[in-house]
């Protein structure tokens, strides 16, 4: 006890620096991976029948492979074909991978949930906007697309609070994010080693911040109850 | 994962098989030594001079088809070209490890600076995931793994590897309230141990026949022992010493047999002409007794291997 | 000369001819209900004329404007259409209020759309919202919803609903106003309070296309009605002699049925 108070503060710096990084994979996802996910709903809409059989295929095999192995084959896939490591040998190069393996994987899983999110507005909610003179894009920016917001904030906070979590998964390229950073005191690291409560101590950042990300996304959910 | 892991590498590798022209390179020589063995056993019944002959001739081809060779299918010329050997590392004091500004330090790092420094570039140290090590060189996102890594079967098929500079083994480790009962490998038939996967502990505990659990790291095995879910571990020695022990989290286990002896190396791509140039440099630095020195910066002068 | 023209309208859903050529025409002020079971083709025509489906023949005029016109295909133009739609008015079976816009929203959201399309938007907006505003609270006055003006459309019960629908198409002056079932979906006492509202719009000269299952209501409220079956207009004229001496036995078997229920 008294050996972890002395670590608690060597420990904790390392913590944040690791944190911050998976900070940074959490926002940087979710800034691209929302609007990506929009396109590729529209994508896999399309009336456009090769576009949409082609969106619909990637997302498939996104969705159906491991974001693990996605990570592994945009970090070293180039470097092994082409001969040359695309991304650069340093953290920034393995942050880039990481952000655009996320960013992808996340918008196809976003994708599904805005596509049955349209998908269940009402087909009449449409007719009643043609009906009084509304262009397409007006009755998707003004009618659709709040009762769309309204439909996916529950999944896409299952998605979210997933993603908080998922961001670990980028230490198997190396992203020096808070998993890692807290292992690195079992191996040794800062003149601390085999100290196993740094590992299990990351926990409490997770579940802190996701704390934080359920109570914003609830009061999303609260301020859209005023309709039905 | 280990077959996540297997599966996406022999992925890789199909496709970097059609992909890479490394053959090339072998093809190219190939004759150049057909010639050498060919040329004595013509002219077996003539004098010694024409052998010699011969045996002088074979270089200056190998000369001529390296030069003949593209420059960036040399490692080292990649790596001047670029200035910077990018070593990759994980933390393992007293290998590898950060002093309290954050650079890295310990006898692998120093050694690799000084390698770095030798060849005219800067070296710039990167944590890898250890599992990944292979994959990295590959990548070129590493130049060289420098770790204190074991040299198994399994290192040295998978990359161009450097003498053995240093001496570890692989020891057994147990509770401190068990280890009496226990004074030989013959002893621990009964026991459950807990070895990092592909490392060179559960090769020993393998060869032994005894029954193992394989788990991410090595401190992960330690973690194994120390809640009772394996009964034993096997990790490498020097890392013992630095866990086990007084004063770390593993005050309550102890370390007890080696299983056997096995050296340090340093690995760089497959055919790498950067291995022969660090055996060079290790040869220098053991002669003019810098690597010595080093070694007692960091207290493992006494497992140090002479080089030659 | 009549408001509305319609010719010939043919409409298919892939084998299955739901419209076999439709043609009737109607006066400024007239009330028209039509009638027919369910699957006779009443709702599609109703579609049709609001370009929510694109007939597969014949040909709409609106004061003598053609519309739509299956032979020319510049008439058939998405944009133009969106603009043409606005001679007509739609009221749903199912409301389809927009569920996050107030009632007075609901009424004002289009017109304040349209008024962008003002050359002097920018420098009337003021003037124009306000004016759209003002009718609109007009509308929902007289659909007797004064007090439920910033009421969101699930704190409404059905026959609320549907009369702030009636506002909000009546908000932009359609030239003709349509109902599709306007009550199917209401309760019998919700139902009356929603007649009583397109009863008085027949009142004051309201044009009107009225598909409806209520007979006494059609009977009453209507100068016009048309018996559909089977994709055709199989008997039409004044309430009193449809109702009273159907000169087909169709007609006369379905309002049978009717009577019967």
């Amino acid at each position: 006890m008294q050996q972890m108070l002395q670590q608690f503060p060597v420990v904790v710096s390392a913590l944040n620096v690791g944190f911050l990084q998976t900070l940074k994979l959490f926002f940087v996802t979710g800034l691209g991976a929302i609007p990506l996910g929009l396109v590729i709903a529209f994508g896999s809409m399309s009336r456009f029948r090769p576009l949409s059989l082609l969106t619909r295929l990637v997302v498939w095999v996104i969705r159906g492979t491991p974001l693990m192995i996605q990570l592994l084959i945009i970090y070293y896939f180039p470097g092994i074909v082409l001969g040359h490591n695309v991304w650069g040998s340093g953290e920034a190069g393995r942050f880039l991978a990481s952000a655009i393996a996320f960013i992808f994987n996340y918008a196809c899983y976003f994708s599904e949930i805005y596509r049955g999110g349209i998908q269940s507005v009402p087909v009449g909610q449409q007719e009643a906007g043609l009906v009084l003179g509304m262009t397409r894009w007006q009755i998707f920016y003004k009618v659709t697309l709040l009762q769309v917001v309204k439909r996916i904030v529950p999944p896409m906070s299952n998605e979210i609070i997933t993603l908080v979590k998922d961001t670990a998964l980028a230490r198997i390229i190396a992203l020096q994010e808070i998993i890692w950073a807290g292992q690195s005191f079992l191996k040794g690291s800062h003149g601390i080693a085999g100290a196993l409560w740094p590992l299990f101590f990351t926990a409490v950042y997770y579940l802190i911040f996701n704390g934080l990300v359920t109570v914003g996304l609830g009061r999303l959910e609260k301020r859209l109850d005023y309709f039905r | 994962m280990k077959k996540i892991l297997a599966l996406t590498l022999a992925a890789l590798m199909l496709l970097s098989m059609t992909a890479c022209g490394a053959a090339k390179k072998d093809d190219v020589l190939e004759p150049a030594g057909e010639e050498a063995t060919e040329a004595p056993a013509e002219e077996e019944a003539t004098e010694a001079p024409a052998e010699e002959e011969a045996a002088e001739e074979t270089p200056a081809a190998e000369e001529e088809d390296a030069e003949e060779e593209p420059a960036e299918d040399s490692d080292l010329a990649y790596v001047q070209d670029k200035g910077t050997l990018v070593v990759g590392i994980t933390e393992f004091e007293p290998m590898d490890y950060k002093d309290e500004d954050g650079n890295w330090i310990g006898f692998d790092a120093d050694m690799a600076a000084a390698f770095a420094e030798s060849l005219g570039v800067e070296a710039e140290f990167v944590e890898i995931d250890w599992d990944n090590k292979e994959l990295e060189l590959k990548n070129q996102s590493i130049d060289v793994v420098w770790n204190g890594m074991t040299l198994t079967d399994e290192v040295t098929t998978a990359m161009e590897c450097s003498n053995a500079y240093c001496n570890n083994a692989q020891t057994v480790i147990l509770p401190a309230d068990q280890a009496d009962k226990y004074k030989t490998a013959e002893d621990m038939a009964d026991l459950v141990f807990a070895v990092e996967v592909g490392s060179a502990g559960k090769e020993q505990v393998e060869a032994l026949g005894y029954e193992y659990t394989e788990v991410q790291t090595q401190a992960d095995a330690l973690l194994q022992v120390k809640a009772g879910s394996a009964d034993a571990a096997v990790i490498d020695l020097l890392m013992a010493a630095a866990m086990v022990g007084e004063g770390t989290s593993y005050a309550d286990l102890t370390n007890t047999v080696n299983l056997n002896s096995e050296e340090y190396g340093v690995g760089f791509r497959k055919g790498s002409d950067l291995a022969a140039a660090l055996n060079d440099f290790f040869a220098e630095s053991y002669a003019d007794g810098t690597m010595e020195q080093i070694a007692e910066t960091y207290g493992v002068q006494a497992s140090l291997i002479e080089q030659k | 000369m009549a408001i509305l023209e319609v010719k010939d309208i043919r409409k298919s859903f892939g084998q299955t001819e739901v419209l076999k050529g439709i043609s009737f025409s109607l006066e400024r002020g007239q009330v028209v209900s039509v009638i027919g079971s369910s699957g006779s083709g009443k709702t599609t025509l109703l579609r049709c004329l609001n370009f929510l489906e694109r007939p597969d023949g014949g040909s709409i005029a609106v004061n003598g404007e053609t519309l739509f016109d299956a032979a020319d295909p510049a008439a058939r133009r998405e944009a133009e259409i969106r603009r043409k739609r606005l001679h007509f008015g739609l009221v749903f079976q199912s409301f389809n209020l927009f569920p996050q816009y107030t009632a007075l929203e609901n009424v004002t959201l289009a017109g304040r759309l349209l008024a962008k399309e003002d050359p002097d938007y920018r420098a009337r907006k003021k003037e124009l919202f306000a004016r759209i505003e003002d009718e609109a609270r007009q509308l929902l006055g007289q659909m007797g919803l004064s007090d439920r003006m910033d009421s969101y459309p699930h704190q409404l019960s059905g026959g609320q609903q549907q009369r702030v629908a009636i506002a909000r198409a009546l908000a932009l002056r359609p030239d003709i106003l349509c109902f599709d079932e306007p009550t199917s979906a209401l309760d019998p006492e919700l139902t009356q309070e929603v007649l009583r509202v397109i009863r008085q719009l027949a009142q004051r000269q309201t044009t009107m296309i009225i598909v409806t299952h209520e007979m006494a209501f059609a009977r009453d409220v209507s100068s016009h009605v048309i018996f559909m079956d089977g994709g055709v207009v199989v008997e039409s004229g004044e309430p009193a002699a449809v109702f009273g001496a159907p000169a087909q036995e169709r007609t006369r078997q379905f309002l049978d049925s009717y009577s019967q229920n």
